[in-house]
């Protein structure tokens, strides 16, 4: 009885006006994504004369067809997923190697490694010298200069190190004294245990991967190994889309341009959407953790 | 005395030591990493100090002192990279950091909880955007020319604005993209000092008769003034560091002037026309104006009672 009372409760005005006002705010977040479905879907003479606002005018695929025929899309989009998935293991073998090792608080020395890696946070010698030790590696122009350079994301690596603090210290014991040795207990105890803090990081460090492109612009020149995102860049940017659309369009490739812009954009960032459920699962709790100092 | 204890630990130590090896070699990819790619670069920054011969390298060339310093403090387009950077930074501190309040405050009044989970999520998407598609969809939607919010002013009856190519607009369209991008990941933190906020002083201050709008102002703010300050502090001590992405995916030509910050200024300057030493000494510069700004806001927050930032 008093739960349908309290419900019948009249609605405060100050409720409803928070929850439109908010409404508009999500429709403001989300209204340039719609923008990139609708140009990406609509036809060349809507695009053209501008009526394109909300959803698709004369709806075709052909911006969709366009570029992913394009033979270079498929080299780029087959190199990012190659740098996301050795990027995405190398970071993950290194961060969980450091910060299991520097977990341990009978490890001697562990404050002198740690403190070697969160010194970094604070100070690092600049684009340029990273740049030509890089270079002097051997690494410029090879997709290892993409991943191996930043391999470690100090942030993660506290994130995972409080995790580890933080398992019961139990367990290891009992493990220990069942005669488990170091690599014993981190494989068949401490790995199991850390499954969700490692899919965690490997999502972060993935998505990471996909979206860098600075990287890319700084070592590779080879526009056959271009990344997705330096590639989608010098389509959104630069000539290339342009010149190359002309040939195959005719007169109006300026304006089918625009569709193709929007299409290449909606497929480059269609990985992120997809992963986006997972990876939201976890940040949270990891922005927290990583906001707690080392 | 000493020794025989010294003696005794030395090989205890040792023993714990060998014990703890295969800890240590897991280190040692780690610490290689380390030392190659933070480290020794950390050393190349003497190359600032250097008369920077590429094919002497970082070792060989012929030391100068703060020749290379005297070169870019006497450069007007250093100064004018500084002063773009915070005048971007503070104008993005300006729009953010209130309406990161106020959207966390707004979030945090909603009790439906499907609701709040659904525009949370919506809210937090655009920080996993990369720059480049934010830029590539800026572009389409702020060109002066066919851009869609352009087309919008022109439908009920406004002249076009330059989103992108005049100096003030470019900076107002900067700053629109960065809040977009960002505004729903700064809300974590103030939502989670929001629910840790005790219940019991809401259902006190109702019992009291107190009103919505003074339960917010006495209770609300109050117990997330700590954090407030803390973030406003840690992002004023950010004030002279830059990401290269936004300006110079966001920046052209026409906007240069405004849009020529320290990072994109020593990319320009050491990757595309290989000044390396200029370049080098601009980001020891800027290095070290951070820590100095961050160890005064360390000492800041802890002279008013806060924990430190460090």
């Amino acid at each position: 009885m008093y739960g349908s009372f309290s419900r019948m409760r009249k609605i405060p005005i100050g409720t409803i006006i928070l929850y439109i006002f908010l409404a508009v705010i999500v429709f403001v977040c989300l209204y340039p994504f719609l923008n990139v479905i609708a140009y990406s879907l609509s036809g060349y003479n809507a695009v053209l004369s501008g009526r394109v606002t909300f959803y698709p005018i004369d709806f075709n695929l052909s911006a969709y067809k366009q570029i992913l025929g394009r033979t270079q899309m498929w080299v780029s989009m087959r190199t990012t997923v190659v740098v996301t998935l050795l990027g995405t293991a190398t970071s993950l073998v290194l961060t969980l190697f450091a910060a299991y090792a520097l977990s341990r608080d009978y490890l001697p020395g562990k404050k002198v490694f740690s403190g070697l890696i969160l010194f970094t946070m604070y100070f690092s010698g600049g684009m340029i010298p990273t740049f030509l030790v890089v270079k002097g590696l051997g690494l410029y122009d090879k997709l290892g200069a993409l991943f191996i350079p930043q391999a470690i994301n100090v942030f993660n690596f506290i994130v995972m190190r409080t995790f580890f603090r933080e398992l019961p210290k139990s367990l290891e014991e009992a493990a220990t004294i069942d005669g488990a040795s170091e690599t014993q207990v981190l494989m068949k105890v401490v790995l199991p245990l850390s499954m969700p803090i490692l899919a965690t990081m490997a999502l972060f460090y993935a998505v990471g991967y996909w979206n860098s492109y600075f990287e890319a612009l700084l070592y590779i020149q080879d526009p056959n190994k271009y990344t997705l995102q330096l590639r989608l860049r010098s389509l959104l940017f630069g000539e290339e889309l342009n010149t190359s659309g002309r040939n195959i369009e005719g007169v109006g490739s300026e304006v089918m341009a625009q569709s193709l812009k929007m299409a290449t954009v909606a497929v480059s960032t269609i990985p992120i959407l997809v992963v986006y459920p997972w990876l939201q699962k976890y940040f949270v709790k990891g922005v927290m953790l990583g906001s707690l100092k080392g | 005395m000493d020794n025989l204890v010294i003696r005794r630990r030395l090989p205890k130590k040792l023993k714990l030591v060998w014990s703890c090896r295969t800890l240590y070699l897991m280190l040692l990819p780690v610490i290689a990493y380390y030392v190659i790619f933070k480290y020794i670069p950390m050393y190349g920054v003497t190359i600032a100090f250097k008369d920077y011969n590429i094919f002497k390298g970082a070792f060989g060339s012929p030391w100068c002192g703060f020749d290379v310093f005297r070169k870019i403090f006497s450069s007007e387009n250093f100064w004018k990279a500084i002063k773009n950077t915070l005048v971007l930074n503070l104008s993005t501190l300006i729009a953010y950091f209130p309406l990161t309040i106020i959207v966390s405050l707004m979030l945090n009044e909603v009790s439906h909880k499907g609701y709040k989970k659904t525009t949370q999520s919506i809210l937090y998407l655009p920080h996993f955007i990369s720059w480049v598609v934010v830029a590539g969809i800026a572009t389409n939607m702020f060109s002066q020319q066919g851009g869609t919010i352009n087309q919008m002013l022109k439908s009920v009856g406004f002249e076009p604005v330059p989103f992108l190519s005049d100096n003030g607009w470019w900076i107002f369209t900067y700053v629109i993209c960065n809040v977009w991008k960002e505004i729903g990941w700064g809300t974590i933190i103030y939502l989670a000092a929001l629910s840790g906020v005790d219940e019991t002083l809401y259902e006190a201050a109702y019992l009291d008769g107190a009103s919505k709008l003074q339960r917010l102002f006495y209770i609300t703010i109050p117990s997330i003034k700590s954090v407030m300050v803390v973030m406003l502090i840690l992002q004023l001590s950010r004030m002279m560091t830059i990401g290269l992405d936004a300006p110079l995916l966001l920046g052209n030509d026409k906007v240069m002037s405004v849009s020529q910050v320290i990072s994109t200024y020593v990319y320009r300057l050491g990757i595309e026309n290989a000044k390396y030493a200029e370049a080098t000494a601009i980001g020891l510069f800027q290095s070290i104006v951070n820590i100095i700004i961050l160890l005064a806001a360390d000492k800041f927050t802890k002279a008013i009672g806060e924990e430190g930032i460090i």
